[in-house]
């Protein structure tokens, strides 16, 4: 008897054990809603607009139940159920994480098609998602990755990046802003006299803005398509190398600890040389003023944003605007709730709630909502700069490669003298060969 | 008979828990890694494609995958042999010797084992701030700040130094701990002999304190290289994420990176393969070249 109850023990917790593993959600509640899954970043903007938001398309649709996952670390939180096959509904998630869940699931094949988002009505509304939208967000890489007229990613936030200041510092020292790089090599002299340096950067990882808009200046924008496209031979041309040099030379004006603080523990103090007036430009986004809101400043600080210098003054200037990216992944159980739910987000409700976080949608006439610091951040394409998008084009992946850290990670070394423009040009062309043969089809 | 059979099953079926959680949670785990470094797969969709030995053979031509190797195997070395040395001079100060405070020294050396690798992280970004942190603003007190700020998390010639310099910080404490138990047990008459014979207290330290601890030392060797591996990832990640530039990668970190980052979930694991060679191999090593007859007393 003892022996049998001994065994029915171990049975149990062991088949409890297994149990517990194997748990799966049900889709729809008690009430019979059904139950949608949204996963979203929790960035800077904070996860409250994302509840309000949640919140009222529950009002708006009553038979819809959200279920919110709002994380800073949201890899690792759907990861691992991803890894097991429970999938969210819709994510939240740009490209360029250190995770890079999105640029996997992009190169897996594993989004979903949701092109026809852009054809649906907004919810109460007379227009469609397209006719929202602002022009050129949805014909670039970073929402059609595979090159086809599929769109696989919908824009969301976006931001223009650019050159930030402390627009305060150069009127004390009555300084104008360099409108062409040999002007902003002439200031680098001069801000050398007053032992300033011309030029700081949080991470190495931030030049992806800066070259992806400097490729535009030297080579236009057809050039800049073909290096994102990996063309062959696209690294060796002049264009290519012109922009690496104006990188190089900004890498002998950094202000000279920048690069033992550029990594993700210490970029701050990098960003905080551009307020206490130690450094003149940093390249950023505009989301830096909110990073550094609480940070001490010099007297007077006042924020200033300006697009690359242009080559020869008669030549265009470029700005590159980052937008994170929605999607739904293929194996999602609701795919059709999905979209609706995604459309909605482009909602004048749900363009108000996130814009008073400060989180803005490229939506028409998005611009009367700003205010402050925001109204001048993205008045910047009004005042003449040119705008570039998108980014590298989706490949399968290469074992070893990175595009990434060969182009933007290298600058770090260029900066350090540990490794020259040559060496750095022979090693970006090297990636993108092996990148070419992989690129998607 | 009987009784002696009930209680062999009933110790077998004791096991059994134990034994599906071993399985469960370690073999199964480790086996999947063997498998799944013989396929091309990103980790979240259904498409694996059966590669067989192509990871490992684009890895032996990876050179990053070197320079992370390189790297692992030089802080393994570095941090090893001056941990267990300062580890082992410091616990036989602190035996030995006649020292006021004992108790305040012990707590003082083992406090950095109990920070989590973030907190040591934070310490030493202010330690290594190259305008304001401790070392720099002591190396400007005696040269009068006319020279250049040493780049410590910068300079890529000695950013990997910076980090073994942490990793030791880190580990002195507990190993001296480890050594001062083990030493507290050698008898206290024969450092009595050996003074009457004339020995001093450096030969004492090697002919008596040493042979008689040696097994000590052993274990403690072979984990710590172990964990040498674990903990250069945790504080790599948290104070230079790999860098400048690749040049404080990490077995460990370089995994990651392409496990996750460049969507090569095979490759990572054949990384995590090599690794976990590597640490097998490296603790037969180890075991092998420090066998040394066992001294009774």
């Amino acid at each position: 008897m003892k022996r049998f109850f001994t065994l029915l023990i171990t049975l149990v917790l062991t088949v409890s054990l297994f149990a517990s593993c194997g748990l799966r959600d049900d889709d729809k509640d008690a009430d019979g809603k059904t139950v949608l899954k949204v996963a979203v970043l929790e960035s800077a903007y904070g996860k409250k607009m994302w509840e309000d938001v949640a919140a009222a398309y529950e009002a708006d649709h009553q038979d819809i139940k959200i279920e919110l996952t709002a994380e800073k670390n949201l890899e690792d939180v759907i990861g691992s159920k991803m890894k097991s096959g429970d999938y969210p509904d819709v994510v939240h998630l740009a490209t360029g994480r250190e995770a890079g869940l999105t640029e996997t699931m992009v190169r897996e094949n594993s989004l979903a098609d949701i092109s026809d988002i852009l054809d649906e009505k907004v919810f109460g509304e007379e227009k469609t998602v397209k006719e929202k939208l602002i022009d050129g967000f949805t014909d670039t890489a970073a929402t059609h990755p595979y090159g086809d007229d599929k769109m696989y990613m919908a824009p969301m936030f976006y931001g223009p990046c650019g050159l930030f200041y402390n627009a305060a510092l150069f009127a004390e020292k009555n300084w104008s802003l360099p409108t062409t790089w040999d002007e902003m090599w002439e200031l680098g002299q001069k801000a050398e006299v007053e032992n300033i340096a011309l030029f700081t950067y949080p991470t190495a990882g931030y030049f992806d803005s800066l070259i992806y808009a400097l490729l535009c200046e030297t080579g236009g924008v057809d050039f800049y398509n073909d290096c994102m496209q990996y063309k062959e031979g696209v690294w060796d041309d002049k264009n290519a190398r012109e922009a690496l040099d104006i990188v190089a030379r900004l890498a002998s004006y950094t202000e000279p600890t920048t690069v033992a603080n550029a990594n993700n523990d210490n970029y701050l103090k990098n960003q905080q040389l551009v307020l206490d007036n130690k450094a003149l430009f940093m390249p950023n986004g505009t989301w830096v003023s909110g990073e550094m809101a609480d940070a001490p400043r010099a007297e007077g600080f006042k924020w200033g944003f300006m697009a690359l210098p242009a080559i020869e003054s008669d030549k265009d200037r470029y700005s590159y605007t980052y937008f994170e990216q929605i999607w739904v992944p293929e194996n999602a159980d609701h795919k059709d709730e999905a979209k609706d739910f995604i459309a909605y987000l482009y909602s004048d409700k749900a363009v108000k709630i996130f814009a008073e976080s400060g989180a803005i949608q490229p939506i028409q006439g998005v611009s009367d909502m700003l205010e402050g610091e925001n109204k001048l951040f993205y008045s910047i394409y009004d005042t003449g700069a040119k705008a570039v998008m998108g980014g590298f084009a989706a490949t399968n992946p290469v074992e070893g490669v990175s595009m990434v850290d060969t182009l933007f990670g290298t600058v770090n070394s260029i900066v350090s003298g540990d490794k020259t423009v040559d060496e750095w040009q022979e090693a970006i062309g090297k990636a993108s060969d092996s990148l070419r043969k992989a690129l998607k089809k | 008979m009987r009784k002696h059979k009930g209680r062999r099953a009933f110790l077998s079926v004791c096991t059994v828990p134990a034994l599906i959680l071993f399985a469960v949670f370690m073999l199964y785990p480790t086996l999947n890694i063997f498998v799944i470094s013989m396929y091309k797969w990103g980790g979240y969709s259904l498409n694996k494609e059966f590669v067989g030995f192509d990871n490992f053979v684009k890895l032996f031509s990876d050179a990053k995958f070197w320079q992370s190797f390189q790297n692992t195997v030089l802080l393994i070395v570095v941090v090893t042999v001056v941990t267990m040395t300062m580890a082992l001079i410091t616990a036989a100060i602190l035996t030995r010797e006649k020292l006021r405070f004992k108790g305040f020294f012990w707590v003082i050396f083992y406090i950095p084992n109990i920070l989590s690798a973030v907190v040591i992280a934070a310490i030493f970004s202010a330690v290594y701030d190259p305008s304001r942190g401790l070392l720099n603003t002591l190396i400007s007190f005696f040269t009068g700040g006319g020279t250049a700020p040493v780049l410590w998390l910068g300079d890529q010639k000695v950013v990997i130094y910076s980090i073994a310099i942490a990793m030791i910080w880190q580990a002195v404490g507990y190993y001296m701990v480890m050594y001062t138990a083990a030493m507290s047990s050698v008898p206290e008459s024969m450092y009595e002999a050996a003074s009457l014979e004339g020995a001093g207290r450096v030969r004492q330290f090697f002919t008596i304190t040493i042979p008689l601890i040696w097994t000590n030392i052993r274990t403690t060797l072979t984990f710590f290289i172990i964990s040498s591996i674990n903990i250069s990832f945790l504080l790599v990640r948290a104070m230079t994420s790999g860098g400048p530039d690749g040049s404080t990668e990490v077995f460990l970190s370089y995994m990651y990176k392409q496990a996750y980052t460049n969507s090569s979930y095979g490759y990572g694991m054949a990384i995590g393969v090599l690794v976990f060679l590597f640490s097998f191999a490296l603790s037969g090593l180890v075991n092998l070249v420090t066998r040394r007859e066992s001294i009774d007393l």
